[in-house]
């Protein structure tokens, strides 16, 4: 166990730092923060002075050495904008955007799960296809149209919920909507897919033969089988919490995290983008890690395969 | 001594139990403005020696902070009184002003002296002002000498003298741009520069109350305000990136203005006939900017043939509803007596254009085109146009997408030609042709072009003390950089559209400034 735990967190670092060094040479190498935080129209004279101030003057790896420096006794820098702590920066933009993506989530996994199922155990029935049909248009329409539809309907026509923004209880309503339609179609379609083969499977008709109550065939020996897929994707949107709701945040000017990462990636702020990736990295890792132990005990012969 | 007949007296009397009851009661509440811009700021910063984005901070600034000489925002953005009451030409180095008595501060001091001293010295050119914000106080101030306190008086010192080191006729200009605004010395001392970048104390008709970059800023009423009484008890400023979000949060009534609105999306607003559009042409020209070292563009016929070919009425008409206007070079009408009249952009022209393609030899060849997604209004429609207009004449302009101004500067690729826009920040030739395309403007400091007779002259209008001589000098220039050696090609006047409730009577001003004080409501 202590050898797969260490496997796990070793191939996670690894991850993570390549994702920093990646996104470091990346951001380094395709634009230069003092032009684009000061503006093309600046001086010259102004321009040689933030890269100056920032150390920007220096060679790429010796800056990169230098943040690594850094980072490695916790300091992951300041804002070139405005020269707070990129950690706080990014810290207090967290609850806005967990404030969308949990709730969405749960949005997700309680609608996308159920009716994944439901259209499995009716294959071919109306049912299913309205289901499948359903998915289709949520996954395929984008999210910032979806929103903007949205407002449309629900805030300019109707007037029953605010267009964006983040100043009643009922600012989060059609930002969450919109991010969980998406997430919900695409469980719906991956619980189908996995329930309907799981379904085909010889032990199902054994249970069935054997007079096992259906509902209990597929509580029992369906369900938790088909869990696995369904799980891989759950924890993929578990990782892309802080992150996964740029193109929401921007239509409905909500001050999330994806919003400063935007910001920030389009002046090259490059503190405030590595913190975020890093914060995204790790949370990503954790879930990655978290769904492969749950495989464990989905599936116990995933335990011994180890 | 002084005689009061009936008629004034009984007039006197109706003045003062208008004003009673205001004042024995107290004033009407007022109602709090949501205004929706696409962006508060770029730096992270209020400073405008930091923040100099057009586009953002210029939108609202002026509610903050003010200049010793304004601009009227309500009419032709003449120079007008503001935190100076009258000024003066001393010399050709000095003007001398009145400061307006009993100004409040946002810190509830009275605005003095020395306010202007510390502001036009440590300020600007020292003190813990980063090293980049002072190279932005030189380009604003490039010869200020100092600040003198002339006379005292009953109320404190109240006459001051800007003297330069070397003659300039764009003082009083340059006195009512962005850079020149006056804070309280006292608050930013004790504050130090970083965090007084993020809450100035000015004198604007409101003070910051709170900022929370990239999402909002909270501005409240400065009751002791020397224009009078602000209209709105507080404006919140909401970074609302999408332009459709911002016209639909105004639709539903989330916002009571929002900035930013393109020309496309002027007639559907104004379908709700609450609503209003308002605004038009502003300080500031969209143009192309030329590279002469590229091959094709080392002869000049060549980028002059491109100015012939665009159609720029029909750009305005069909990307701008018609709502702007092609100008008259890279000059305004606020210049007042430096603009040169009858001087037009080279008139669409095609078979002038291939002519002069024809005798530079060009046969063809691939000439790149820079630009950013959309970062100016109508960027990608016009730029599709121009390239369509180009190829009308034989130009073969290829559109090459950017995302940053480092990768449209980026020399490791030919680059020929770019989209820019150039502001005039005060009302001369020098805030634009010569900030811009002189020998220390962004386009040469950039190695895109460079001219010796433009160069030479550039001093000569910067430091000229005869102003016949220098309005001849500018419109030589004008010859220069748009016929004879094309720097660029003016497209067309910027233009800046809000969307408004139409019950606030709100007015809009020729600038990018919404005027929220008392004079952005007053009657026409």
């Amino acid at each position: 166990m202590i050898r797969f735990f260490a496997l796990r967190a070793g191939r996670a670092l690894l991850t993570i730092g390549l994702v920093v060094t990646f996104a470091f040479v990346v951001l380094r190498l395709s634009g230069d923060p003092a032009m684009l935080i000061l503006n093309v129209d600046a001086p010259a004279e102004a321009i040689a002075a933030f890269r100056k101030a920032w150390g920007l003057d220096q060679p790429v790896w010796v800056q990169y050495l230098e943040y690594v420096r850094h980072v490695a006794v916790g300091d992951l820098g300041q804002s070139m904008r405005d020269g707070r702590p990129a950690a706080a920066l990014v810290w207090e933009r967290v609850p806005a955007t967990l404030q969308l993506t949990i709730p969405a989530l749960l949005i997700k996994v309680c609608v996308g799960v159920p009716a994944g199922v439901y259209a499995a155990l009716h294959r071919g029935s109306w049912i299913d296809r309205a289901v499948m049909a359903a998915a289709v248009a949520g996954f395929t329409v984008p999210s910032f149209v979806l929103g903007l539809v949205l407002v449309l309907v629900f805030a300019v026509q109707l007037g029953w919920l605010p267009s964006g923004g983040q100043d009643s209880w009922l600012s989060p309503v059609l930002p969450v909507i919109t991010l969980g339609v998406g997430g919900a179609a695409i469980l719906a379609r991956f619980t189908r897919s996995a329930m309907l083969e799981v379904l085909g499977q010889p032990y199902i008709r054994t249970a069935q033969a054997k007079g096992v109550p259906w509902a209990a065939v597929v509580r029992g020996h369906a369900a938790p089988n088909a869990a696995i897929p369904t799980v891989t994707i759950i924890g993929f949107m578990v990782g892309s919490l802080l992150a996964g709701a740029v193109v929401v945040e921007s239509v409905f000017s909500w001050p999330g995290v994806g919003r400063l990462l935007v910001v920030a990636v389009s002046n090259r702020d490059l503190a405030v983008v590595q913190t975020i990736l890093l914060l995204v990295a790790c949370t990503m890792v954790t879930a990655n890690l978290v769904v492969d132990l749950l495989y464990g005990v989905l599936d116990p012969r995933l335990r011994s395969a180890r | 001594m002084v005689e009061i007949g009936r008629r004034a007296a009984l007039s006197g009397l109706g003045v003062a139990a208008a004003a009673l009851p205001r004042v024995a009661i107290g004033q009407p509440a007022r109602p709090t403005l949501t205004v929706a811009v696409q962006k508060i700021a770029n730096t992270g910063t209020l400073d405008p020696l930091r923040e100099q984005s057009s586009n953002a901070s210029e939108r609202y600034f002026g509610l903050i902070a003010e200049t010793v000489i304004g601009r009227d925002q309500q009419r032709d953005l003449r120079r007008v009184p503001a935190l100076a009451t009258a000024w003066r030409r001393v010399d050709a180095r000095t003007v001398e002003l009145d400061l307006r008595p009993d100004v409040a501060m946002h810190d509830g001091r009275t605005m003095t002296a020395d306010d202007l001293v510390w502001c036009f010295g440590p300020r600007l050119f020292g003190g813990d002002t980063p090293a980049d914000a002072q190279a932005v106080g030189r380009r604003y101030w490039p010869s200020l000498e100092r600040v003198e306190v002339v006379s005292g008086g009953g109320g404190g010192p109240r006459t001051v003298r800007f003297v330069n080191r070397t003659p300039d006729l764009t003082m009083e200009g340059r006195l009512a741009a962005g850079g020149s605004q006056v804070f309280s010395a006292a608050a930013h001392q004790a504050a130090g520069w970083a965090a007084a970048a993020r809450k100035p104390i000015g004198t604007g008709p409101y003070k910051v109350a709170g900022w929370r970059p990239d999402v909002e800023l909270m501005l409240e009423a400065h009751d002791g305000y020397w224009g009078g009484r602000p209209p709105f008890a507080a404006v919140r400023v909401l970074e609302v990136p999408e332009a459709a979000a911002r016209a639909d949060g105004l639709r539903s009534g989330l916002y009571g203005m929002a900035s930013d609105i393109g020309p496309d999306q002027i007639q559907d607003i104004e379908r709700d006939r609450r609503l209003v559009v308002l605004g038009g042409p502003v300080p500031n020209h969209r143009i192309v900017v030329f590279d002469s070292k590229h091959p094709q563009l080392k002869d000049p016929r060549v980028r002059l043939a491109m100015a012939h070919a665009i159609d720029g009425q029909a750009i305005v008409d069909g990307l701008w509803a018609g709502r702007t206007v092609v100008p008259a070079g890279l000059q305004w009408d606020f210049y007042g007596p430096m603009k040169v009249e009858g001087w037009t952009v080279p008139r669409f022209d095609p078979a002038r254009a291939r002519t002069l393609l024809a005798d530079a030899g060009y046969k063809g060849a691939p000439i790149p085109y820079r630009i950013r997604n959309n970062y100016y209004t109508a960027e990608n429609a016009t730029a599709q146009v121009l390239v369509e207009m180009w190829k009308q004449v034989g130009i073969n302009a290829e559109i090459e997408m950017k995302e940053n101004w480092s990768q449209v500067l980026d020399t490791s690729r030919p680059r020929a030609a770019r989209d820019w826009s150039n502001s005039a920040t005060f009302d001369d030739p020098v805030s634009s042709i010569v900030n811009q395309h002189g020998p220390n403007g962004a386009q040469q400091t950039n190695g895109e072009w460079t001219n010796a007779e433009m160069n030479r002259l550039s001093p000569l209008l910067e430091g000229g003390e005869d102003a016949g001589e220098r309005k001849r000098v500018f419109a030589r220039m004008l010859e220069i950089c748009e016929r004879e050696d094309p720097a660029y090609l003016v497209l067309n006047q910027n233009a800046s559209f809000t969307a408004v409730r139409r019950d606030l009577g709100w007015r809009a001003s020729p600038s990018f400034f919404l005027d929220l004080s008392p004079k952005g409501f007053a009657p026409a």
